[in-house]
């Protein structure tokens, strides 16, 4: 029988290496300008302000560039293989949806590395740049704090990417790119969406506001965590296991049913 | 006599048109056997059905009633499919990829261990007369060129049937010689070759048996031998012309 990794790595490598030929990468040049004109624009503040405020809108940036990236690859995933007619190669061939689902998810989760870690080492050298003092003094720790808070901005986005995958199964671009951002969004402000389903009188206004906010991953806790972790704060660990678990387990099923519709789906 | 590698009974397909949510016959009963070492050639109008009977026949698409077995097993079955080479009509291939690249992903999809994929990539490249080109990117590609590339990436996994969707589409003399080459390599090594096609004079050169699809119905199915013996006709066209005349004036009579 044949090898399932390899055709999930060598679909991973066909995705990944279409992204970056796509100029993809670009996505960083942008951030890299955004960051640089931040940092001569706040070299006028004290050296703490400019390293708190430059690492905050520096991780905000990095989440919203890798966010716009995630989306828009995603949502073209699956809708390009279908628009070009590529799939009539892919899928007379031996493979089956969860391989095909899995390797184009893996390989823009790695285009997605690349361009987010390489805004972090970016920021990280930005911060150090303008602020000499963290290369001296606490250069390492510093580095960590960093790292860790990129690692919670990709935990996101690995969960940006399989809703963009999940909606490119069935249905166009544009429609992908609609429910992907506004789901997004909506993460968001899950807690707030409970405070105005607990404004309402109506009790059906409440139970569907307390459903949406179960339905979709926290997001917001996680853009507060990647901030104290950032700026030092002791973090709530097991809330942080609670929600690593929850987004893995969302990503698993979007992607599982993402796989079933690829399965079942006929190719005219 | 060779046992049957594909069979095919009381196919039809229908879809519903995006105009007017009609629901429109495709294939309409339509049944036939290929024999293992075989070279089947399918006729027919464009619009006639051939292309959608192949993709049913690979699993691309799903009958609305009727069977398909290829190599014993139900169409699209993961382990059949790994014996079977398919060129789509019109191939559309991973314009970021250069040839080489896309034939060595095209082998990893069938589990081929890298060394002997490089071996494959290499000796399909220069069958095809793409050594040139293998690093080029097929953004950058001709019709012609695509279309070679195409019957490679069907041959990747040196398959026991290859089913080829209008093999000669955009080639020019050179690459139509080229193709009838290999076709005819293909047939002495032993494999079943089901191919569509428009090009009567390959089609007489090249197959063993031919049927002829209208409408979605299979109007004939008959080998080129008794075919060329019957002498109401001048040549295959004319047996093809003649078949869909009769067919098409039949069907206006009914109406």
């Amino acid at each position: 029988m044949l090898d399932s990794p390899t055709v999930v790595l060598s679909l991973s490598i066909n995705t990944f290496r279409e992204l970056v030929r796509d100029r993809m990468l670009y996505a960083f040049v942008v951030f890299a300008v955004l960051v640089t004109a931040l940092g001569i624009l706040l070299g006028s503040l004290s050296a703490g302000q400019t390293m708190r405020t430059l690492s905050d809108i520096g991780l905000a940036g990095t989440a919203l560039i890798g966010g716009i990236v995630a989306v828009f690859s995603g949502a073209n995933l699956v809708y390009k293989e279908l628009e070009k007619k590529t799939v009539y190669i892919i899928f007379s061939k031996p493979v089956t949806g969860w391989q095909f689902i899995l390797g184009k998810y893996l390989g823009t989760s790695l285009c997605l590395a690349l361009v987010v870690f390489a805004m972090g080492a970016f920021l990280a050298g930005a911060l150090a740049l303008f602020n000499a003092t963290v290369l001296t003094e606490r250069a390492a720790g510093f580095l960590w704090l960093i790292s860790r808070s990129i690692l919670l901005v990709y935990l996101e986005l690995l969960f940006v990417t399989a809703m963009a995958t999940f909606f490119s199964t069935f249905t166009t671009p544009v429609m992908s790119v609609l429910f992907t951002s506004s789901l997004w969004l909506i993460g968001h402000f899950g807690q707030s969406l409970r405070d105005i389903g607990r404004l309402s009188e109506n009790p059906a206004v409440t139970q569907f506001f307390n459903m949406l906010y179960w339905m979709l991953p926290d997001l917001a806790s996680l853009t507060r965590f990647r901030g104290d972790l950032l700026h030092g704060q002791e973090l709530n660990m097991q809330l942080i296991w609670y929600l690593l678990c929850y987004v893995v387990a969302y990503i698993v099923l979007l992607l599982t049913v993402a796989a079933i519709i690829t399965e079942n789906r006929e190719f005219q | 006599m060779s046992a049957a590698v594909i069979q095919v009974e009381g196919l039809t397909k229908e879809v519903v048109s995006s105009f007017r949510r009609k629901r429109v016959r495709i294939l309409d009963q339509f049944s036939l056997t290929v024999n293992a070492g075989e070279t089947f050639g399918l006729l027919g109008l464009n619009g006639a059905g051939k292309t959608t009977a192949v993709k049913l026949m690979i699993g691309l698409s799903r009958p609305t009633s009727g069977s398909v077995t290829v190599l014993g097993r139900p169409a699209g079955d993961r382990q059949s499919l790994a014996r079977i080479g398919f060129l789509p009509e019109n191939p559309y291939f991973y314009s970021h990829l250069t040839a080489y690249e896309f034939l060595d992903f095209v082998g990893s999809l069938f589990g081929i261990k890298h060394s002997e994929r490089t071996k494959r990539v290499n000796e399909l490249l220069n069958l095809l007369s793409l050594a040139e080109a293998a690093k080029k990117p097929m953004r950058s590609f001709s019709k012609g060129m695509l279309q070679r590339i195409g019957i490679a990436q069907s041959l990747i996994n040196d398959p026991e049937i290859l089913f080829w969707d209008e093999p000669m589409s955009g080639l020019d003399p050179i690459g139509r010689s080229d193709v009838r080459r290999i076709l005819q390599e293909l047939k002495k090594a032993g494999k079943t070759i089901f191919f569509n096609s428009h090009l009567m004079p390959d089609v007489n050169e090249l197959c063993d048996r031919i049927g002829i699809v209208h409408r979605g119905r299979l109007l004939v199915d008959d080998t080129i031998i008794k075919i060329s013996k019957n002498g109401n006709y001048r040549d295959l066209e004319d047996f093809f012309l003649a078949h869909v005349t009769d067919a098409e004036n039949l069907s206006k009579t009914a109406s």
